[in-house]
């Protein structure tokens, strides 16, 4: 799976699981989900374990802050970070 | 409906009957806890129902338990026995059976769900209820173990309870990244059965504080994930919100019987009282409340059964059928009069029991929170 995809499957879930109705067009790469709201801590860990399952990596509790989650380009960062390493 | 469905219905209705007359009483004034009645419900293998024949239970879909819970719930008097019936099942039993090791599982299965083990659910805390993330109790992490510091409240079960499934943050600024869960036997020194905590209804089953001091548990004993408590806890919620008050319904289907037959019978102003208007229309909203809370019910089981998320569903049931058990209940009263306020009747004891519902598991302020973020509000 290239970073394209990576980045519309999690698209996709949010889209799904948050923001029900949103058109998948104004959920950008680089919208803010932790600091706009869109997703607040229960939100976050529901969207890790998708990604844990989906990619077959393993999140910390660490990784799960603002720096990797606030952003669909960072968690597909996040995501190639992990699978590489 | 299923053959086999109607026969549980069925073996479920003369069980409860016969193993609890309604005449016999429960030690509902005293707020003792049934135990005797609680080793009936495990010989007819109600706690081993959700649970796979490998771990020693029955293997039935959730859609047979919850036919099971309402057929309980109309046939026995004591909603107290089987809400604490409930908190065994849905907060204890199954996140084992979902997040359990395979060693775990092993261990701790077959003895909840044959009924021998009580469990009991050590989450919430004074400052932590609806916002149960915001808990205080720590665990801290050694090399061989997690040594739990903190005070549990509101824990159904507590003072019958054999083992406990408990929550505790390793690090208060991860918020929910920081809670994990854990299985604690009672025996683990350090785990204290504080304060009983009197309630209006649902006396007997008991309720009260936990206390962890410098109570070290195995690493082994880390329920699911480090961190992942929260997910734990949220799993449990989603089942037990979604079938807790499978029970009430066969109350509220009672509750209707016995509005019917006393309208029939009490005759004021020379005719039965069901003949007035205000009177019916009263058993006309018992009627549709009752249908239409079955189908929220039972659409947990088509889901669970499924493999489906049922997060909405359940709040959606939650909220829905609490408020109107307590409705019901507030009828039932109103069509008996003078008599359905005084303890003879025993209807005053419905509406005792209802108030909780609208509480525990998430309030009803809570459920529509939940409801109104799935729509994406």
């Amino acid at each position: 799976m290239d970073v394209t995809e990576m980045k519309n499957t999690v698209r996709e879930f949010i889209l799904a699981e948050f923001l029900p109705g949103e058109s998948s067009a104004n959920l950008k790469d680089d919208t803010p989900l932790r600091t706009s709201g869109v997703l607040d801590s229960m939100a976050t860990l529901k969207l890790v374990s998708f990604v844990e399952d989906k990619f077959g990596i393993e999140v910390e509790a660490h990784e799960a802050g603002v720096e990797n989650f606030d952003r669909i380009s960072d968690i597909a960062a996040l995501i190639e970070r992990k699978k590489g390493a | 409906m299923s053959t086999e469905r109607e026969e549980l219905i069925r073996a479920a209705l003369e069980f409860g009957r016969r193993a609890f007359p309604e005449d016999r009483p429960t030690g509902e004034a005293e707020g003792e806890f049934n135990r005797a009645g609680w080793k009936q419900l495990a010989e007819f293998g109600l706690f081993g129902m959700p649970v796979p024949a490998s771990h020693g239970g029955l293997g039935l879909g959730l859609g047979d338990v919850i036919a099971v819970m309402e057929t309980l719930g109309y046939a026995i008097a004591d909603q107290g026995l089987l809400f604490s019936a409930n908190a065994h099942l849905w907060t204890n039993v199954i996140p084992v059976l979902i997040y359990g090791t395979a060693e775990q599982k092993q261990e701790y299965l077959p003895r909840m769900a044959s009924g021998e083990w009580i469990g009991a659910n050590a989450g919430s805390e004074p400052d932590a209820g609806s916002d149960i993330f915001a808990m205080r109790t720590r665990a801290v992490k050694t090399a061989t173990s997690y040594v739990l510091n903190g005070t549990k409240t509101f824990c159904t079960n507590a003072q019958v309870a054999d083992v406990f499934v408990a929550y505790a943050t390793l690090d208060p600024a991860l918020g929910p990244m920081g809670i994990t869960s854990f299985v604690v036997p009672r025996s683990t020194p350090g785990v204290t059965v504080g304060k009983h905590i009197d309630k209006m209804g649902l006396r007997t089953s008991p309720m009260g504080e936990v206390i962890f001091e410098d109570c070290e548990i195995p690493l082994a004993n880390r329920l699911g994930r480090e961190g992942r408590g929260a997910q734990v806890f949220e799993c449990a919620m989603e089942w037990e919100r979604g079938c807790i008050l499978a029970n009430c319904l066969g109350v509220m289907r009672r509750q209707l019987e016995k509005a019917i037959a006393h309208c029939q019978t009490r005759k004021q102003f020379g005719k039965s009282i069901g003949k007035f208007q205000s009177v019916a229309n009263r058993i006309v909203d018992m009627k549709l409340r009752l249908e239409t809370c079955r189908p929220l019910v039972r659409r947990i089981g088509e889901l669970k059964d499924s493999g489906k998320a049922a997060d909405l569903e359940a709040a959606m049931a939650k909220l829905y059928v609490s408020e109107c058990y307590v409705k019901s209940s507030l009828d039932l009263i109103q069509l008996f009069g003078g008599y359905g306020y005084t303890t003879e009747q025993g209807v005053e004891r419905d509406l005792r029991d209802a108030v909780g519902s609208t509480l525990y598991s998430g309030t009803s302020e809570i459920q529509r929170n939940i409801i109104a973020k799935c729509l994406g509000l």
